[in-house]
């Protein structure tokens, strides 16, 4: 199984998440991930979505029935080592009375992660990474009382120079902003 | 008094009460502007008031009253076949947009254009379960090219557009339009002002190839010993039956079609040997088999035109042309994709390629073409014994009609007979649910047609089977004058299941006997004139009363019941292994 970030440019508008999800369940392949926001262009959202597949050709072929989509202004389908990715993680820990102290310092230096938020008995901790990194983490904080812990899907961009925005019909965007 | 007289102005300057329309009003602008003369409908209350509407546009558009929404969509996908301009069907909410499922699914899966305009339940009722309220948008998402809901009037002018350029455009397809109640009531708040939509930001279908894609093929067409040509309903969609003429004359290349990719090419024309697929015919079958290079044109690669397609063409290169870049590669690797429109790449092709005969390797598709009439078409046409055969039904009307019919089936043995025996001679001349193989198709579909080529005669083959499933628009086709005619080939089966059944699973007939009704009491009920032919001998001037009859028929022939057809590429074997019993 091979990782695959897919990115996917699209105009903003109501129920293309579902249109896009659509296709993955079709052909049974399971989203790892997925993450939507508006882009910097006013009405156009970004994707990334992130599978597990073995066949690059079928992968091939997933982006092209994205494509399809009226509303896809582009797609992109992505190796791990041709993006710097991220995830932010959260993670809620008891800092009430008896509970074994916080070792921040072993956080920030050891783990790169902050305390965002300090609460009356608990703290927050950002953690942002890669999967494995976040799972560090989280294997560390295990030992104190963990209350909740989150996981955002992947960014991404790519490696080449120029990134991905440069791909789209930039002419027509002005209509757009 | 008088001061107030002092202080008023001369000439009190008004303007004009505005007079913005409603939303419904606005569609029947569009539709309109669009050149839509025809719908296809059926009222209900969340789309009362584009019926009402619709009562002040009667002169200018004509809506037909069908008796099921199913109906109303294969009437449209019909209609849209045979005139290349999107089919137009209105209905109302819930039930109404359900029952269109079947036939908006059986038109994106052959390419059909159609626009379906949806009521649905008020703005502020969306998402309460409100009377009639069904998830219409989540229902066709994944069956339509595009679908949008309108919950405000203003929306109506550039939807409307939208839906017809995206519908009609590239690879055709159907477009849902979702309307709210509200919206068709409520006034825009601005001018109905119409533009066709041109082009849309994110979706720009290539029309004109690349000219080193082009290139590429040319040099691999050129440098072929056994070429041959798969064509598609691309080609007609294109409206490029001239340019594939050309082609194939100035080059030699064998040409044989898929079940959709008929009539593209008269049957009778020396290049063309035949169809292709699971009941397609054996030469052009097999011959795949021999192809050094195959140029497959408008065409998707269905597997029931592949068998296995792990098994498929490994020996030829390929050079796929084909609008939509999403088929390139999707079933069988391209060496040289071709993406665009059928025509462009075809005249582009043209000059670049070298007048060649190949007569060696054409003269090789006549030896299968020999052992299939041995085998089954002449005994078909000939075996007086028994019942009369399917063959003997669609061999007669091919010779009465001379082929000139548009000829629209239901999906089960009597298509794939009507396919094999009817010698087509103009483009456009079957209409046929075949990536879906929709059963219920073809009555709605024929009247369709009709509608949208009245100068042309349409005939229906129909299974007693497949009758059954939308018999009702007999009503529809009494009461618009329709002059459709309609042949039921009854073998009391559902005989296509039969078959399988009695191939596949050791005859064990599960559930496909049918107790017939009295098909021609129905259409006399109906208002439609008909008669049974039980007999051989009674077969010709049947065919001519119901072919010389001014209206509406329907002609039952009663047909052997346990007929198989021939030949066969079993599902999920290589089309080498087609069968020819
Ligand atoms: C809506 C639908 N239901 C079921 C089928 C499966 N099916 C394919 S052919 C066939 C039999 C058709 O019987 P009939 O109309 O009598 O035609 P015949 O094959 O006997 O010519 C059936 C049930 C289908 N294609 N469509």
């Amino acid at each position: 199984m091979t990782t695959y970030t897919i990115c996917i440019f699209t105009e903003n508008t109501i129920g293309l998440l579902n249109r896009i999800t659509i296709i993955f369940t079709r052909r049974r392949i399971n989203i790892e991930s997925l993450t939507v926001s508006e882009t910097e262009r006013k009405g156009i959202s970004r994707f990334t979505i992130v599978i597990k597949h073995e066949s690059r050709e079928e992968v091939e072929k997933l982006v092209r029935q994205i494509r399809k989509i009226v509303e896809v202004l582009a797609v992109f389908g992505y190796l791990n080592d041709e993006i710097v990715y991220n995830e932010i993680a959260l993670f809620k820990i008891s800092t009430s009375l008896g509970t074994k102290s916080l070792d921040v310092e072993t956080i920030n230096k050891q783990y790169k992660a902050w305390v965002v938020y300090w609460g009356l008995d608990y703290v927050v901790i950002e953690k942002t990474g890669n999967d494995t990194e976040i799972f560090e983490v989280f294997a560390y904080l295990k030992q104190y009382e963990i209350l909740e812990f989150v996981r955002s899907g992947r960014v991404a961009v790519g490696k080449t120079e120029k990134g991905l925005v440069e791909y789209l019909p930039e002419a027509e965007w002005e209509s757009y902003m | 008094m008088e001061a107030i007289a002092n202080v008023m102005p001369e000439v009190i300057e008004t303007k004009p009460a505005p007079t913005y329309i409603n939303g419904s009003h606005a569609l029947m602008k569009a539709l309109l502007a669009e050149g839509v003369e025809t719908i296809f409908g059926y009222p209900g209350g969340a789309i009362m008031p584009v019926y009402d509407a619709l009562y002040d546009y009667q002169d200018q558009l004509n809506h037909i009253l069908v008796r099921h929404e199913q109906g109303a969509g294969h009437a449209a996908e019909g209609y849209a076949r045979v005139t290349g301009r999107a089919g137009v069907c209105l209905v109302t909410s819930g039930p109404g947009a359900t029952n269109l499922v079947t036939a908006i699914a059986d038109a994106l899966i052959d390419s059909t254009p159609l626009v379906c305009i949806v009521g649905q339940v008020a703005k502020k009722l969306l998402g309460t379960d409100a009377f009639q309220e069904a998830d219409v948008m989540g229902v066709t998402m994944p069956i339509t090219k595009w679908n949008y809901q309108i919950t405000d009037a203003n929306e109506v002018p550039e939807i409307i557009s939208k839906a017809f350029y995206i519908a009609q455009s590239g690879r055709p397809g159907p477009v849902l339009i979702d309307i709210t109640k509200s919206a068709q009531l409520e006034l825009m708040t601005k001018d109905f002002v119409y533009e066709k939509c041109q082009t849309l930001i994110s979706y720009r279908p290539r029309l004109v190839p690349k000219q080193e894609q082009v290139e590429a093929a040319a040099q691999l067409i050129n440098a072929a010993k056994r070429p041959y040509i798969l064509v598609g309903h691309g080609v007609q969609i294109a409206k490029a039956e001239d340019e594939l003429k050309a082609f194939a004359e100035k080059t030699g290349i064998p040409i044989a079609t898929t079940l959709l990719g008929q009539s593209t090419i008269p049957t009778n024309h020396p290049l063309y040997v035949g169809w292709l697929g699971m009941h397609g015919n054996y030469g052009p079958n097999v011959m795949t088999d021999h192809a050094d290079v195959i140029i497959a044109i408008g065409m998707r690669f269905d597997d029931r035109v592949t068998g296995d397609a792990s098994k498929y063409i490994k020996q030829a290169k390929v050079v796929h042309i084909e609008i939509d870049p999403a088929e390139i590669d999707k079933i069988i690797r391209a060496d040289v994709p071709v993406v665009g429109d059928a025509k462009a790449a075809l005249n582009a092709l043209l000059p670049l390629v070298k007048p060649n005969d190949h007569t060696v390797w054409r003269n090789e598709f006549r030896k299968y073409d020999a052992v299939e009439n041995e085998t089954i078409t002449v005994p078909e046409l000939t075996n007086t014994n028994g019942k009369i055969r399917m063959a003997e039904v669609i061999d007669m009307l091919s010779t009465k009609t001379k082929g000139e019919s548009i000829l629209v089936t239901d999906v089960g043995q009597h298509q794939m007979m009507a396919s094999r025996y009817y010698q087509f001679r103009r483009p456009n001349s079957l209409v046929t649910s075949g990536g879906m193989g929709t059963m219920g198709f073809a009555l709605p579909a024929a009247f369709g047609a009709q509608v949208g080529a009245p100068d042309r005669q349409v005939v229906a083959i129909i299974g007693d089977g497949c009758f059954q499933m939308t018999l009702q628009e007999l009503g529809t086709i009494v009461q618009n004058k329709q002059p459709v005619k309609a042949i039921i080939l009854n073998n009391n089966f559902l005989g296509m299941v039969r078959q399988w059944q009695q191939l596949f699973h050791e005859r064990r007939y599960s559930f496909v006997e049918l107790q017939n009704p009295d098909f021609i009491t129905i259409a006399k009920g109906f208002g439609m004139a008909g008669q049974t032919c039980t007999e051989r001998d009674n077969l010709s001037d049947a065919l001519d009363t119901m072919l010389n009859h001014d209206g509406p028929f329907l002609l039952e022939v009663i047909v052997e019941k346990e007929e198989n057809v021939f030949p066969m590429v079993p599902a999920g074997a290589s089309v080498a292994q087609i069968r020819l019993k």
